[in-house]
Formats: structure tokens, sequence, C-alpha cells
């Protein structure tokens, strides 16, 4: 051995000096301990202290790696990937003292996805693979190392010596076996120079199996290249040394590095004191500490916890405690400890792992925090056995240190799906008195319900019957059926193993599930062949459910009439009259409006048979029904159920009430015997006021006139208010005045008195009747308010200006109301009723010279426009633009014109250079669109405001939704919902809830994913307790900026919250991924989609963003990765768009890619996307002519239209798609033998619909000559009218089609009189401002005396109008919509 | 019937509690034994995953009536298995604009 040491000797003594000192005084000459920078090299070669982790070693780490980091700025993304993954990885080491494998897992998968890696990430990742996953066996660390390594080595990343060493450091801390002198060939294979670190652990490595004769090899080379020898390559040698056996020459390094002049240090005592704790030596490894302790040095905890593993790993635990003892317990190692306690545990040495858990500190202010849970999982997870784990459970319990050990490690032994351990742990928690609860064996019975593993579900239920639990309902319809093929067959196996449940519960299960399926002919017999009687209300959920889900009638009543007469199920109070009745109401409660209303005969049938079978319902329950059916719309079936009604229980009781007659007459009996009358008399008065009998009341106070009372007086001129009895009114009110001046009458009164004055004309009184509630301080509450406007409004509409004028002014200028735009709006009006508009205008002007307020300039201003006033406009527009601006006038001139009808001009204006979106003002259009129901405007404000700068265009499509709900008009609204696709709008979660209500309410496929609202709420408030408000914030910017589609600000946001590590919620990425993928900017989109999936769990875009991805994709032609994007969100049970998948079909059927075609129709068979079948046929045509194979692909069209068992009825056959592309693409082959195709199909089975769709999709890409000389060919063209107008109703919706169905009525003449056609015509000419053909049409029209609508002559008269050109007749003086709602009507009504 | 009242009368927002930190030894009956002292409970959710077989620590208490809601809501501390929970009342869905006005 001196051998080995004497070239050290030498080297350090002869070339050292020069080199060496300032190195090795860093480490020996120090009086404190080193810092962690320098201390990490000493770390380097400690042999098993590399076992313990550094929390400081990360951050060492980012230091060095930062400051050598001379990385191309071209790689500034993988910087900011690095800092994010440095940042996880290092939080959970501070916090835990470890890295979790799967942190691990995924911040290596982010890193993969990034690109090409970075060597500073490769490296962060390797060095997280030793004593940082201390949950991990040593071995599987060095796997995952491994993995790494060649992983990012497939990457590109470039490995240096840092790397090399890295993982040798790996090796070393995972006691990695590998052959040293291999390692070296390696890297010399990679040309990668081995430096000093290099050499000192292949030493370490040697000396940790006690191989010298290795170690000092590597000696060799270091002494020949040179290379300074510290204080850790005397570290491994001591250890070496031991572990050879030789603690004679281990104890003697320490006098070797004292001559070479390196003072020993503590890692060199470390390795000293591990040898002989690894040799059970406690004596010495007391006198060494003691030694240590004397001396400037000192060990710190993680030195001594070092101590503790190598006593434990050695067998010597009975010394742990001794050790523990001189642990101080400083709060920055209890990381390190938890790391030891979960490597004991890992190392199967729970029992040490324990002991110094135990020892540890718990700060008070953590208690309410369990502390050890971290033990308890781990040694879950490693299988420790139940009794041990139950006693550390029980131990910690009593340390105080945890309160629910027993519950914790239950829950853990359930996640880790341990039945044998949570069966021991439920017995004793069940000793210990706590409740055992079904839910507890939920994610047993889940593991083996995924496999189908009945016996594993048997043996679950064995175990719940063990402890006493008899499974619920749910746990048997959720989590046992779902295992079994068959409902019919768990009983049976369930008696064969004795596992049935005593009481009934099995019996409501299957019940239950059987409803679920809609099985109500098994729900009979099970009722039927039950032999234990359970209550009715126990299935009554289940039942509903059921019938909703079946529309058997016959079952419906069969079961509804077992349950009543059957004693089995109706035995308890109140009986079957009430329990069915119940049933009924809650039957019908259950359903929607529609649902009612769809099964409207079902439900008629089912009460008839139900009366047939003599079942009966109470009066009361009949009542709730009826009120459930008046509010469902569907009063018609109100009398089907009233049938039932037990008419002999119809409750009679009446309260008895005194009549006016009777009290008439006590009050003469009592005024004869002269006792007071005041009671009765207010009684009788009041009687009579509620009976609206004002003559006589006012008799009874004249003849009682002394005994009055205010009460009365104020109910009497209530009375003739109401009876517009102002004389009587004003009468009685001085009398009630003179009775008692103070006395106040409530508000409604004197707004009665203020009305019926001013609506005689008694102008005056009622200004007084103002002053006294202002003098009385009468409260004036809003609806008050809304009184006086409704008063100032009447006079308004009888034209009464003075009076309004007056009456105003008495208001506001006392103070009863404030001078507002509602308030004021009467005194415009009185002059808008009388159609004196300079009046009106005058008016508007003068409230706002007074009050600031413009009211009903709006309507001033489109009665101005109606009337072609330009100089009265233009004063108002002075006026507006220099009183509030030019914007302001702007706008109030654009409402106007749309308002009027007049688009164009409204056109110009809102393309004013400089105008932006005015938020309030547009929604205050909006809304009142929606209250007049003007649906034409309301879409020409969206339609203008498309372009509108800041133009918040959710916001108007929201408001057009709102409007088509009230309309049930879901055909539009799914037009918008295109349009707004088609303007790329991200739509907010309320726009799409309500665009779902529309469509769900009138039975329509909804498709996209509607946002869940219980579930979003509590999204909210998850990230708003936990985030920071800065991390809000950022959020909120992104998604306002989302909202404003400035994809840039949105995007440069995400990068910052990215940089700070800021994570958002998923929505908020799905939105923002939209957004920019919306804009085309895919590979930005991309980036986000990366973040979101490496941060949030399971992140997937939702469907709007997966759809817009999939078109994105198609886009740009990246078809096989759209089919990718497709097939996952499928797999994850999301449903894209139709149009997405249609795009994408398309587009393969385009490339001619039959194969992925049929993919799709394989994929998406069966779900709800609401692809027609179509859609497929079309594309798998094309694609199969693409590939030449145009035989084929009409040969199955032929078959499909001509075989017995067709699916699609001929007329919905549509082949337009097909015909259309083949054209395009001119496929001339495919076009000619389509062509033959249909018109044998016509010749020879009279299938006009695709010869006739040929026909028009020629006309529609101009061949004409084609489209002629089909028509001669096939005749029978001319006769699909139906089909025609469809063609004519379609295309006069798009611009651009007025010279198609030009053509087309020039090739069929005959279809010009149909009122569609010319319509149609008509309404496409003047979008294409065709005047000249509009003139053809009307002309032809008129020759031929068809009565034109004046819907037609409106339009126009508009179209000649706009060309300047005379109109021939009068225009229809109404609006456009006037004309359209007149038609409607019209053809509604039955005539 | 109250129930479907308030179903259909859209502006009333249900009396509805949000519980949040729900134990994972707590289910819908520990939930609804806890509230019930402080009145009738219509409903009573806890939803769970049907891959795992937990529940993800939130519920749903619907009351009978506000007060009710309240009543709970006052209280500072709701306790189920030693733990804690977060009580909150549900929001309210977001009321359309209020279009009532007394324009003509």
């Amino acid at each position: 051995m001196a051998a080995l040491l004497r070239p050290a000797r030498w080297l350090l003594a002869a070339g050292a000096s020069r080199r060496l000192p300032l190195y090795l005084r860093l480490f020996a000459g120090g009086p404190g301990r080193p810092s962690s920078v320098s201390r990490l090299t000493a770390a380097d070669v400690r042999p098993a202290a590399g076992v313990l982790p550094s929390q400081a070693r990360l951050y060492t780490i980012v230091a060095e790696k930062k400051d050598l980091s001379e990385e191309p700025p071209s790689l500034k993304r993988n910087s900011s990937q690095f800092d994010w993954a440095l940042m996880r990885l290092d939080n959970s080491v501070r916090r835990t003292g470890r890295i979790t494998k799967k942190l691990l897992q995924r911040v290596f998968e982010s890193t993969c996805r990034s690109g090409s890696p970075g060597g500073n990430q490769a490296l962060l990742l390797l060095r997280s693979c030793g004593s940082l996953l201390p949950e991990l066996s040593l071995t599987e660390r060095t796997e995952f190392a491994h993995k790494i390594w060649n992983k990012l080595q497939k990457l590109g990343t470039i490995y240096d010596v840092s790397h090399y060493n890295a993982l040798l450091k790996v090796y070393l801390q995972n006691e990695h076996k590998f052959s040293p002198t291999d390692f070296l060939t390696k890297m010399e294979e990679a040309h990668i120079q081995p430096n000093r670190v290099t050499y000192q652990r292949l030493i370490a490595a040697y000396c940790n199996t006690g191989d010298m004769e290795g170690a000092s090899k590597i000696l060799g080379f270091m002494k020949t290249k040179d290379l300074p020898i510290t204080e850790a390559v005397f570290s491994a040698l001591v250890t070496g040394h031991a572990r050879a056996g030789d603690m004679e020459n281990a104890e003697n390094i320490l006098t070797v590095m004292k001559d070479a002049g390196i003072e020993p240090g503590p890692d060199t005592y470390l390795a000293l004191l591990n040898a002989y704790a690894e040799k059970g030596n406690i004596d010495h490894v007391k006198q060494i500490l003691e030694n240590v302790e004397k001396s400037d040095h000192c060990l710190m905890d993680r030195d001594l916890l070092q101590i503790i593993v190598s006593f434990s790993k050695a067998g010597y635990p009975q010394y742990v405690s001794e050790i523990l003892d001189k642990v101080t317990y400083e709060r920055r190692y209890i990381p390190d400890a938890m790391n030891l306690i979960l490597l004991l545990v890992t190392k199967k040495l729970e029992d040490t792992a324990f002991q110094i858990l135990l020892a540890l500190p718990i700060s008070n202010e953590d208690n309410e925090n369990d502390f050890g849970s971290f033990f308890l999982q781990h040694c879950v997870t490693m299988d420790t056995p139940a009794e041990k784990l139950i006693d550390y459970c029980k131990k910690l319990k009593e340390a105080k240190m945890h309160s629910s050990s027993l519950h914790f490690t239950l829950h853990c032994a359930l996640l880790a799906n341990k039945a044998d351990l949570a069966k021991a742990l439920m017995k004793v928690l069940k000793e210990e008195g706590f409740p055992i609860r079904f839910h507890y064996f939920w994610p047993l019975l889940i593991a083996h319900q995924k496999r189908k593993d009945v016996q594993g579900i048997i043996d679950i239920l064995k175990i719940m019957k063990e402890m006493g639990v008899d499974p619920n309902q749910e746990t048997y319809v959720n989590y046992v059926f779902p295992c079994f093929d068959d409902i019919k067959s768990v009983r049976a196996a369930l008696q064969e193993n004795e596992c049935l449940p005593n009481s009934n519960t099995l019996y409501q299960a299957e019940v239950r599930s059987e409803a679920l399926n809609g099985n109500l002919d098994s729900i009979l017999s099970l009722l039927e062949s039950n032999i234990s009687p359970f209550p009715f209300n126990s299935l009554r959920g289940s039942l509903i459910l059921g019938f909703r889900r079946s529309m058997n009638v016959d079952l419906w009543s069969k079961i509804t009439e077992l349950l009543y007469k059957d004693g089995r199920y109706c035995q308890e109070p109140p009986g079957p009259t009430e329990a069915v009745g119940y049933f009924l109401y809650n039957l019908i409660d259950s359903m929607s409006d529609s649902e009612v209303q769809a099964k409207e005969e079902h439900l008629r049938q089912y009460f008839h048979q139900l009366k047939k079978m003599n079942i009966k319902v109470s009066e009361n329950i009949f009542r709730g029904i009826r009120n459930l059916l008046e509010g469902y719309h569907v009063p018609e079936l109100i009398k089907d159920v009233k049938v039932l009604v037990d008419t002999e229980k119809i409750d009679s009781r009446k309260t008895p009430q005194l009549t006016s007659s009777d009290l008439e007459s006590t009050l003469e009996k009592l005024k004869v015997g002269n006792q007071p009358i005041g009671d009765v008399l207010k009684q009788l008065i009041l009687l009579l006021c509620s009976e609206e009998n004002m003559e006589k009341a006012l008799e009874v106070k004249a003849k009682y006139e002394s005994d009055m009372v205010i009460g009365g007086y104020a109910a009497l001129i209530h009375l003739c208010c109401r009876h517009d009895n102002a004389e009587d009114a004003l009468n009685l009110k001085q009398e009630f005045d003179r009775l008692d001046p103070s006395a106040v009458l409530d508000t409604a009164k004197y707004v009665g008195l203020v009305k019926v004055l001013g609506k005689h004309g008694r102008l005056q009184d009622a200004i007084n009747i103002l002053k006294e509630m202002k003098e009385k301080d009468v409260l004036i509450k809003d609806a008050t308010v809304l009184s006086f406007f409704h008063i100032l409004n009447g006079e308004a509409l009888r034209g009464e200006t003075e009076t309004v004028k007056q009456l105003h002014e008495a208001i506001v200028t006392l103070g009863l109301a404030k001078p507002t735009t509602n308030i004021s709006f009467p005194l415009v009006t009185v002059h808008l009723e009388k159609d004196d508009l300079p009046a009106a205008l005058e008016a508007s002007i003068d409230l706002y010279q007074k009050y600031k307020i413009l009211p009903r300039i709006h309507d001033v201003l489109c009665k101005l426009i109606e009337r072609g006033e330009t100089d009265l406009i233009q004063k108002a527009m002075d006026f507006v633009s220099q009183e509030q601006g030019e914007m302001t006038m702007l706008y109030d001139l654009f409402f106007a014109f749309l308002q009027t009808g007049n688009y164009k001009e409204a056109r110009k204006i809102i393309e004013t250079p400089g105008i932006r979106a005015r938020p309030t003002r547009l929604q205050w259009f909006c809304d009142r669109c929606i209250t007049s129901n003007q649906v034409e405007t309301l879409e020409k404000l969206v339609e203008l405001t498309e372009k509108l700068f800041e133009c918040d265009r959710d916001q108007m499509y929201y408001s057009l939704l709102k409007l088509y709900k009230v309309n049930s008009d879901w055909q539009r609204a799914d037009a918008a919902w295109n349009k707004m696709q088609e303007e790329n709008i991200i739509p907010r979660e309320k726009t799409l809830r309500l665009l779902a209500e529309i469509l769900k309410s009138n039975n329509q496929e909804v498709p996209f994913d509607v946002p869940e609202l219980w579930f979003e709420d509590d999204r909210h408030s998850l990230s708003s307790s936990s985030a920071s408000t800065v991390e809000a914030d950022m959020e909120k910017t992104v998604l306002e900026a989302c909202r404003l589609r400035k994809f840039r600000d949105a995007f440069t946001m995400f990068l910052e919250a990215q940089k700070q590590n800021v994570v958002f919620n998923s929505e908020t990425y799905s939105t923002l991924i939209r957004l920019l993928l919306s804009k085309d900017n895919f590979t930005e989109a991309m980036q986000v989609k990366d973040f979101a999936e490496t941060h949030i769990k399971g992140f997937t875009l939702n469907d709007a963003a997966n759809s817009l991805l999939i078109i994105t994709q198609v886009r740009r032609d990246y078809l096989k990765v759209a089919l990718e994007t497709l097939k996952a969100a499928l797999d994850l049970e999301h449903i894209p768009s139709k149009i997405a998948v249609t795009r994408l079909i398309q587009a393969f059927a385009l490339k001619g890619d039959l194969e992925s075609i049929e993919a799709i129709q394989k994929m998406v068979n069966g779900l709800s996307i609401g692809l027609s079948s179509m859609v497929f046929i079309n594309n798998i045509a094309l694609a199969q002519m693409k590939n030449n194979n145009i035989d084929v692909a009409i040969e199955n069209i032929e078959h499909m239209l001509t075989s017995e068992n067709r699916t699609i009825e001929p007329q919905y056959f549509g082949l337009s798609y097909l015909f259309r592309k083949v054209i395009e693409e001119q496929m001339e082959p495919a076009i000619e033998k389509l062509s033959i195709m249909s018109e044998r199909l016509a010749n020879h089975f009279a299938l006009y619909k695709p010869v006739t769709d040929l026909f028009l999709q020629l006309v529609d890409s101009g061949r004409v000559d084609d489209a002629k000389a089909l028509l001669q060919r096939c005749g029978a063209i001319a006769e699909q009218t139906s089909i025609f107008l469809v063609f004519f109703l379609r295309n006069s919706q798009k611009p651009k089609k007025a010279p198609v169905l030009k053509t087309l009525l020039e090739l069929i003449p005959e279809l010009r009189e149909k009122e569609e056609v010319y319509s149609s015509s008509m309404k496409s000419y003047v979008l294409d401002k065709d005047v000249a053909s509009a003139k053809v049409l009307y002309d032809h029209l008129t020759a031929k005396n068809v009565k034109l609508n004046e819907l037609f002559l409106k339009r126009y008269a508009s179209l000649l109008k706009h060309a300047g050109q005379p109109v021939p007749f009068t225009e229809p003086p109404e609006s456009f919509e006037f004309y359209i709602k007149q038609l409607k009507e019209e053809r509604e009504s039955p005539s | 019937m109250a129930a479907s009242a308030v179903r259909r009368g859209l502006t009333l927002a249900p009396p509805v509690a949000f519980i949040r930190r729900i134990p994972w030894t707590a289910a819908s009956s520990e939930l609804r034994a806890h509230f019930a002292q402080f009145g009738h409970i219509r409903k009573c959710t806890v939803p769970f995953d049907r891959e795992t077989g937990f529940h993800k620590g939130i519920g749903w208490v619907q009351f009978s009536s506000q007060e009710e809601l309240q009543n709970a809501l006052q209280q500072e501390n709701h306790i189920i298995d030693g733990v804690k929970l977060q009580v909150l009342a549900q929001r309210p869905k977001v009321l359309e604009g209020d279009q009532t006005s007394d324009e003509e």
C-alpha cells in the first residue's frame, strides 16, 4: 500500500508545491465549512457520501453552468426551457429533499419536446438521477440516467466531459457496478478528454469496491498527467482501504495527507467514520467524533445522517440512536433527513427510517399539517408489511405527529391498489371505531373493473362483507355491474360466492342499471320476480330515468300498475294514490318542455291506459302536474291527466266569508243599537273596494260619513282613481285632508291621483298633489318614478303638450325624480306623436341645454331620415357634433340609417376613418333590436361592424344569438356560428352556451363542447384563491388580448408568463391557441400547446381549438398530422367539429388518399359529429377517381342508389360536391362517366336527383353548353322543380350568383313564374346590383300579369333607387322586415 | 315543486353551497349528514372520478332556501373527519344583461 501511496506523496512533495497549495488550502485551512461551491468538488469523490443529496447542489449546478454558459443566442428558447426545468426540480428538492420520478419524467419529456435540448439541460437531468431520487431503487435510477443519456444523444445533444462526469457521479451515488476502464475507453471513443474530476470519480468507483489496484492505476494516470491530488482523492482512498478490509491503512491515509501538506477535513473524517460504521465499530466512531469536535472541524447533520445510513446498511441499527443524539436538527437539513428516510425505506430499512422520522423536530407552526405522510406513502409503495405500517401509524398518532395516519395510509394503499394492505388497515380503523364507507372500496373495484376481472370484484365484495359494509346501489351500478357482460349474471355470481346482500339494494341497483339502459321489460320482470317488499320511493329516480329512455307506453303503464296495485311496493302510507301521483309529477317535472312536447302523444296514451287500469291520483297532484304542463306549453295534455283525478276525494272545504250584504246588515244593526260602527264600516268599505263596487262604496260612505276613518278614505280614493273618477277622488282627498291634515296616503295612491287629475285636465290639482308629496316627504321608489313616466307618456300619447310639459317640470323641479332621459322621453314623444318633427327636435335640444340629456334623438333622427328632412338632419347633427363630439354624432346617424333600412348609408358612416367601437352604444342598439325583434336590422349591424376597430365581435354575435333564441331560430343561429368561425372569432363560454341552448331546445345536435358551468366556477375559484394576483393579472391580460384578438400581445404575455413559470388554466391556453391558429400562427400555437401540455396534467385542447387545429393543419397540408390530431381528440372522447372533419376528408379526397378517408370513417363511426354519410360517399368517390378508379367509384354509387336496401333516400343523395370537384379539377373522363351514370339512373331508374345536380353544377361552373346538351338528352331535368327551388333559395343568399341564376332561367324559362324563383332571383339581382336583369324579370312578370308581392316590389324599388332610376310604381312604404313578416304570416296562416 | 320553480325561474340563484377540500374519507352522505344541521338538503353531490374511484375534493349542497344556505355559510368552521372544509356560495349563473327598459 505504501507503494501505491508513494507516487502520490512524491507528486505532492515535489511538483505540487506550485500548483496545489491554493486549491488545497481551501479545503484544509479554512476554519469553518467550505462554501458550497468548493464543497461540491470535495463531495465529488466522497465515496458513500454521494448518497445524500444537498439542496444546495442543484443551485451549484446552476451557478456553474450559468457562469460557463456560452450558449449561442439562437438557443434562447432552450434557455427558457432550461430555466423552467431547473426551477421545477430545484423547488422540489428544496421542499422535500427529493425529486419524484414523475416530476423528473415530465421535465425530461418536456425537454425532449423542446427540440434539441442544450447541454445544460442534459446535465441537469443527468444530475437528478442519483440520490435525489430516494424513492427509486438504485438500479432504477441508473436505468433512468441511461435512458436520458441515450435519448438526448439521439436528439442531438452534444456531450462533453461534464456530462460524463455527471454520469459517473450518478453511478457512484447509485452504487452502480461498472468498469472504469471501459468508461474511459468510451470517453476516448467519443474523443472526450477525461479531466481531474473524471479520474477522482473513477478512483472513488474503484475504492467503493475496495479495488485498490484499480485505484492506483488511475492515480498513475493522474500522476502522468500532472493532475493535483485533492482531499477528495484521499477520502476515497480511506474508503478504499476500509472496504478492502485494511483499517490500518485507512487510518494511515490521514498521516500521508498531513505529510503531503493537506490537513484532513471533514470529508476525510467522514470517510473514516463511515468506514468504522460499516464495521459496526461504535467506539471508534464515537472517538473520532469527539476528536473532530475538539478540532476546528465540525460535522453537519447531513454528515451524521450519513453515518446513520452506514450503520443501518451494515446491519447495526442498534447504534443509530447514539448518532441521532448528536444531530442538531437544523431546519435546513430537514429535507436531507426526509431524503434519507425515504432512502432507508427503499433499502427496506424502514425501522431505522422511522426512528429518524420520530426524532425529527416538528415546529409548532406546522402542527396543522400532519408530518410523516411522505414516509407512510413510501412504505406503502415499497410494500412494507401491513403490521409494521399499522404500528408506525399508531405511533405517529401517539406522538401527535400525524392525526390521521391510518386514514392517510389507507388512502395510499387504495391509490396503489393494494387490497390486502387496505383490508388490514380498514380492520384496524374499524376496531378503533372509525366507520368504513362504501366508497373506500371503489378504487379497488375500479382496478378489477378495468380488467373485467370478475373474481377480483367478488373478492373485494367479500372484503366488504367481512368489514360489515353492505354495498350501496351506487357501488353496484357504477363499480360492480360494468364488470359483468350482463346484469342478470351478477346475482348468480354473487349468490355462488355468498356475497348477496341482505337488503334489497341489489334489486334497486338492478332496476337502476336497467333503467339507465332503458330496458323497461327487464325492470318489469325484476319487479315481478322480486319477493322482498320495498318502498316505491327508493325506485322513483331510477324508474323516471328508465321511462324517459324508453318509448314503450305499454311497459310504462304495466310498471305503473304493478307499483300501484302490488302490496310489495306501496305498503307505506300515504298509499298508492299519493305515491303514484307523486311519481307522475316527478316524471313530468324531470322532463324538459321540448321532451314533453315531443312525447305528448305517448304521455296521452299512458294516462289513458292508467285510467283504464283504474289508477287514480289526488287533486293536489293533478294541480301540480297541470302547472307543469302549462309551463311546458302543453296544456292539451291537462285534460288527459284530469281523467285520473280521484273525484271522490276532492277537497271541498271553503273558508266561510262574509258577504257585503252581511256586513251591511250588521252595520245597520249596530247603528240602530248606537254601538260604534267604525270597524265594521271600514271592513265594508274595503270589501266593496275589493269588489270594485264604486257606486255602492260611495253610497255607504255618504250614508255613514261621520263614522268614516282615514283607512276607509284612502281605499275609496284609490278606488275612484282606478275608476277614472277624478271628481270624487279629489273630493274624497279634500275630506281626507280635513279629517286629518297631517295624514299621508301611500305613494301609489298619490300617483293614482296625479294620474287621474292630469288625465282630466286638472293640471293645477295634479301639481298640487305633487307638491304635497314633496312636502309630506312621500317615499319615492324606482317604481314611483316609473309611474311618473307612464303618466307623462300617457299624456304625451294623447298629445297633451302642455300637461306633459308642466307635470314634467313640476316633478323635476320638486326633485321627485331626476331629469333623466327616460322621464324626459314624453316631452319629445308628444311632438313625434303629432308628427311635428321640428318641435320634437327642438324639445330634444332644449332638454339637452337644460339637463344635458338628449332623449329620443335616435327616433327623431329616424323620422327625419324617413322624411328626407336634410336641413333638420343637418341641424341635429351639428348640434350633437358640437355638444357631444363627432363620434357620438356618427353613431347616432349610423343607428338611424340602420333603423330605417338605409344600410348603404349606414355602411358609409361606420367606415368613416378613425371611428372605433363604442361598446355601450353598440350594446344599446343590439338590445333595442332584441326587444323589438328586429332580426334584419341586428344582422345588418353585426355585418357592418365586422371591420370596426376594436369591436367586440363575440359580444355582437352574442346579441344576435339572443335574438335568435327569442325566435327559436336555430337555423340562423347555426349560420351565425359558421360566420363566427369564418371571422375566426373566439367565442366566450356564455356565447357557446347560448348557442348550445338554442340548438338543444330545437332538438339539434350541438357541434361543440359546451362549457360546464359548475366546473367552470370551481376552476375559477380554485385559480383565484391559489394564484397570486400577479399571475391572475397575467392570465387576465392574455384573455383580454385574446378577446380583442390581439394575438401578438397575447402571445407576448404568454412568453412573459412562461419566463416566470406562471401556469394558467387550460381554457386560457386553449383560447390562446385558437386565436393563434385562427391568425395562422401555427408555430406559436404549437409552442403554447407544448407548454400547456408539460405544465398541466392531462392538458388537452378543447373541441373548438382542436377543430381549428385540424383545419389549420389541413390548410397547411399537414394531412397526416391532422389525422393524428383527429385520432388523439377522438381517443380522448372529444368531438371535433363537423367542419374540421369534413375539411380533412375533403383534403384527403383531393389527394386521392382513400385509406385515410376510410380510416376516418371508422374512427367517427357512431359519433355525433353530425357528418352526413354523403360526405364520405362523395369524397370516397372523389378519391377513387383521383386514383383513376372511376369505374369502381361509379359502380359503388350506382349500387347505393339502386340497391333494394339503400340507406339514403334518393332525394337526399346529393352528389353536388363530387360533381363540382370533378368539374373544378377538370377531370374530364370522370365528368363524362358521371354524366353517363346520371343519365342512366334517370332513364332506367327514374332517379332524377343526380342528373339534375350535375346539370346545376355544370351551369354553376359556367359550362352552359354541356348543361344545355345534358338538358336536351334528359328533358326530365326541367321538371325537377323542387331541386331548382332549393338551388335558387340557397344561391340568392350568396353574392355574384345572379349570372348563374339568370342562365338557369334562360335554360328553363318556365321556372320564372314560380314565386320562390322570381323572389330569389330578384334578391340575387339586388345583391349583385344587376339592374338590367331585374328589369327584364320585372317586365316579364308584369307582362304575364303575375301578382307581385310587396317584398319583391320593395326590393326592386330599392335597386332602382340605388341606381338612380325612376320607380315605375309606388314603392311599398313599409320597411323590408315588415313585408318579410307579412309574407311569413301569410304563409303560416292556413289559407 | 319548488325545485322546478327554481329551475324554471331563471333569475333565481338556487341556494347551492360549493364545497372544497372535502377529505377523501367523506362522500355525499357524510356531506349531507354534516350540512343537514343548517336546513333541508335537496341535493348533495360529490362527483367521483370513474377512472380512479376517488372524488376530487369538491361537491355541492343544494338547500331548500337561501336562509338555510346563509346559515351554512355563516358558520365559520365546517369540519368533516377532522378536515376543515371550504364552503362557498355557488356563484349564480351569469345573468344576461338586464333589458328592462321603459322606453316607449
